[in-house]
């Protein structure tokens, strides 16, 4: 009776703990892509440590450059010219942010239909 | 024993749970002030509580407002609504998603582009172990009294009721403890790390005229450009401050000359106000604004008016004649020592700029400018506590608003040495 009792309670505690470890992730979900919309292109870009990835949702660009600024520091890094990896797929790879927190990309298009920057804030995980 | 094992759970993830944001607030009223179309007013975004759905705007008059033309862009799919807004006409704009926006205002051939976000409230988050508990008390209630009328045993039953108790149980811990659980960020927050560190870089400022020496009795465009100290990136993070992107305080050398206006947001890091000075000289810009996330900054900057004194003055928007009688006291206030300014108004103050009143000091040489608020409520009498830093003259000048529009009372304070 009192081992079944303890049984009992230990699932009871792990259902619980489930729960709450699923809670816990809903709550804290990575780094979302953000989409922004300008009067020639539109982008989607997903930003992580060492990539970030620009998908356009409008225009042909044939360059794409990215810079990132952290304006809580006022840290700003050169800027990087993203790779073409397939149509309508850019991707920026290197040394891109020198830490964690919320970064500032403005990225830079430029093509037949014109040039644009877009502004997007990003939050970079660990 | 279960309800240790949920509280110490519950305080795992409390512990464990970003830092909630908690500068960016659903459900409060975005208030604007702008100088537009030679009108002051105040624009009101009122707070979204779904999307899809109407987005309100209303404009404040003071006194009046000329009609605005609205476009209302999602900075995310671009889609834009357009509409125009008046003085009791308010205007519903259909937001279509959280998130960036940009509102852009248009009057007397003057623009100017508002970005905000949508925020939607999306609730604690905890309501979902509340409703959960719940849910799972009331079912197995259900099923307990089923198994107690078919089940002559009794074990089941008991599993079934302290299943049903726990459920009970953290519904309840959860209510008891919600003010303390941290809150979720609104729909359509900009993202935030769990450490926010609050502060940015100060602003660096180039303060123009268009065109560059304006004549007296002149329309002419005042030109504040920002940039970031660190970076040199054009500044275009502006907090709403007192009610506006930022305040501008114009005043000539010997404080004959008096504006506060609220200048509108051209481009990106850019702000512009029309003006026109009656007089040839030089002239004086204090610009107060806040970047998000940290605190104020005064930016200064100056400008000459060229040409000869205008024969008709313009109309001062500030009618000088009864504006308020002044009363300082101690009557010869003492440099570092609190002093008390009331202002007898003509006619009952109504709220501008979040204030019933506003007290702007400006050392005579022009290197202090203050920023006093009415430290009451709206009352014929407003009341200023300032502490003149050093002795000296001040130029000073007490502004509130009525139904007649804004009322400036100048008057100069000497602190003797």
């Amino acid at each position: 009776m009192t081992r079944k009792n303890g049984l009992r309670v230990l699932v009871l505690a792990g259902l619980v703990a489930v729960v709450v470890a699923a809670f816990v992730i809903a709550r804290t979900s990575g780094p979302d892509p953000v989409t922004t919309t300008g009067t020639h292109y539109a982008v989607t870009v997903t930003a992580e440590r060492d990539a970030i990835d620009v998908e356009l949702g409008r225009g042909e660009p044939d360059t794409v450059t990215v810079a990132a600024v952290m304006p809580t520091m006022g840290h700003a890094m050169p800027e990087v010219a993203a790779r073409k990896t397939a149509p309508g797929h850019f991707v920026a790879e290197g040394d891109l942010f020198t830490m964690t927190g919320v970064w500032e990309l403005s990225i830079r298009l430029a093509g037949p239909s014109g040039e644009e920057t877009l502004t997007v804030n990003t939050l970079i995980g660990g | 024993m279960i309800r240790l094992l949920f509280l110490v759970g519950l305080l795992l993830v409390a512990l464990a749970s970003p830092a909630a944001a908690h500068t960016v607030k659903a459900g409060a009223d975005l208030r604007v002030a702008q100088t537009i179309a030679g009108a002051e007013l105040t624009l009101v975004i009122k707070a979204t509580t779904r999307v899809p759905g109407p987005l309100r705007v209303e404009v404040v008059g003071f006194p009046t407002a000329p009609e605005l033309g609205l476009r209302l862009r999602s900075m995310t799919d671009g889609r834009v609504v357009q509409g125009s807004v008046a003085p009791g006409r308010p205007a519903e704009l259909r937001v279509e998603e959280t998130g960036p926006h940009e509102l852009t205002v248009s009057a007397g051939g003057e623009t100017s582009v508002i970005p905000f976000r949508v925020l939607v409230d999306r609730g604690s988050g905890w309501e979902f172990l509340i409703y959960g508990g719940l849910f799972v008390a009331g079912l197995l209630l259900v099923g307990g009294l089923l198994t107690g009328a078919f089940n002559r045993r009794g074990r089941s039953a008991f599993v079934v009721t302290a299943v049903a108790a726990a459920g009970v149980a953290v519904a309840a811990l959860i209510v008891v403890m919600e003010p303390w659980l941290p809150a979720g960020a609104p729909d359509g927050a900009e993202p935030r790390p769990t450490d926010s560190a609050l502060g940015r870089p100060y602003i660096q400022r180039v303060v123009s005229t268009i065109p560059v020496r304006p004549a007296a009795g002149e329309e002419f465009v005042a030109r504040v450009e920002l940039f970031d100290g660190s970076t040199g990136r054009p500044v275009d993070d502006l907090a709403l401050h007192h009610e506006a992107m930022a305040h501008l305080v114009v005043t000539s050398e010997d404080g004959r000359y008096f504006r506060h206006v609220h200048p509108l947001r051209t481009a990106p890091g850019r702000m512009e106000v029309r003006l026109r000075a009656d007089r040839p000289g030089r002239y004086l810009a204090y610009v107060e604004l806040e970047r998000t996330d940290s605190g104020g900054q005064l930016l200064t900057g100056e400008f000459t008016v060229t040409g000869t004194a205008t024969s008709t003055d313009p109309p001062d928007p500030a009618p000088r004649q009864a504006a308020g009688t002044v009363t300082v006291t101690p009557s010869v206030p003492q440099a570092g020592r609190a002093a008390t300014i009331e202002v007898a108004t003509n006619g009952t103050p109504r709220p501008w700029l979040g204030m019933a009143g506003h007290l702007i000091v400006r050392g005579q040489d022009g290197g202090f400018l203050g920023h006093v608020h009415e430290r009451g409520t709206p009352s014929s009498r407003l009341r200023f506590t300032f502490s003149f830093p050093a002795p000296g003259r001040y130029l000073a000048w007490a502004q509130y608003a009525t139904e007649r529009g804004i009322t400036t009372v100048p008057f100069t304070v000497e602190v003797p040495r």
